[in-house]
């Protein structure tokens, strides 16, 4: 098993999930409005399962630009908010397959997955 | 039991890609500049790896109607896995169709899981990616959400 290098995220900021929202069009109500947020139980507004996964895949075409992507899978373990720090961990378990993580500063994890590379 | 339903033609836009990947902090110069993409052995702008989100999204038959057909309030409604195969490259210019069947659906915990697999096509009929998404439906009891 061979580690890939750790890929830092910056916070985001609130403006970030709403941006993200417009691009994608996913307008969903516990993303961008507090109240409904806070009335699902959710704290603030939760940041976009794709969102993750996008920046997921990018680290993954970070780690092997000359390949392409042909299989991937995520779980969304854990609700990401503005204001919280990330980091991207990946291995490469076989040749062409890898497992990733995203976790926030305090190692709580907001996705796994797996990926495969030919 | 099986529940299709069909997105509408949706026509993949340089502009909407190079906003899809400023939103993600994309900075692969294939997403903004066609030569870039041409030179990186495209034969234009590509879209990125999550992009059919926003052919689910933004299409005249969207994610909205998909949820309203089954019965389901979005704002209950939370992502638990995703997964793609990617066959082909989705590329500036293409018009994708695509279709969602709920594959299965079952409750554990006091949430509904819904196993939804998507089959997007290009305007040559081939297949160019399938999605499979598990979404979690968090359910009211006493007053109180279930789960978190």
């Amino acid at each position: 098993m061979a580690h890939l290098p750790d890929i830092n995220k910056q916070a985001l900021a609130p403006i970030d999930l709403v941006r993200y929202a417009g691009a994608s069009g996913d307008f969903n109500e516990i993303h961008t409005v507090p109240e409904v947020a806070r009335s699902k139980g959710l704290g603030e507004p939760i940041a976009h399962g794709m969102l993750l996964m996008g920046w997921a895949a990018d680290a993954v075409g970070q780690w092997f630009p000359d390949k392409r992507l042909t299989k991937f899978t995520v779980r969304f373990v854990g609700m990401a908010h503005a204001g919280e720090a990330f980091v991207i961990e990946g291995a490469l378990i076989t040749e062409g397959a890898g497992e990733l993580q995203i976790k926030d500063s305090s190692g709580s994890g907001k996705l796994v997955g797996s990926f495969e590379v030919e | 039991m099986e529940q299709e339903f069909h997105y509408a033609p949706f026509r993949v836009e340089a502009g909407k890609i190079r906003e899809f990947a400023l939103a993600l902090g994309l900075k692969d110069a294939v997403y903004f500049d066609r030569q870039a993409a041409i030179a990186a052995g495209f034969r234009d702008i590509p879209a990125p790896p999550t992009y059919t989100t926003v052919i689910d999204f933004w299409n005249e038959r969207d994610f909205y109607q998909l949820f309203a057909n089954w019965g389901l309030n979005p704002n209950d409604i939370l992502h638990g896995e995703q997964s793609f195969e990617y066959q082909k490259d989705i590329i500036n210019g293409d018009v994708i169709t695509a279709t969602a069947v709920l594959i299965d659906h079952f409750d554990k915990k006091n949430k509904r899981f819904y196993l939804i697999e998507t089959t997007y096509r290009n305007q040559h009929n081939e297949v160019v990616r399938i999605g499979r998404a598990t979404l979690i439906e968090r359910r009211e009891q006493h007053g109180t959400l279930a789960g978190h």
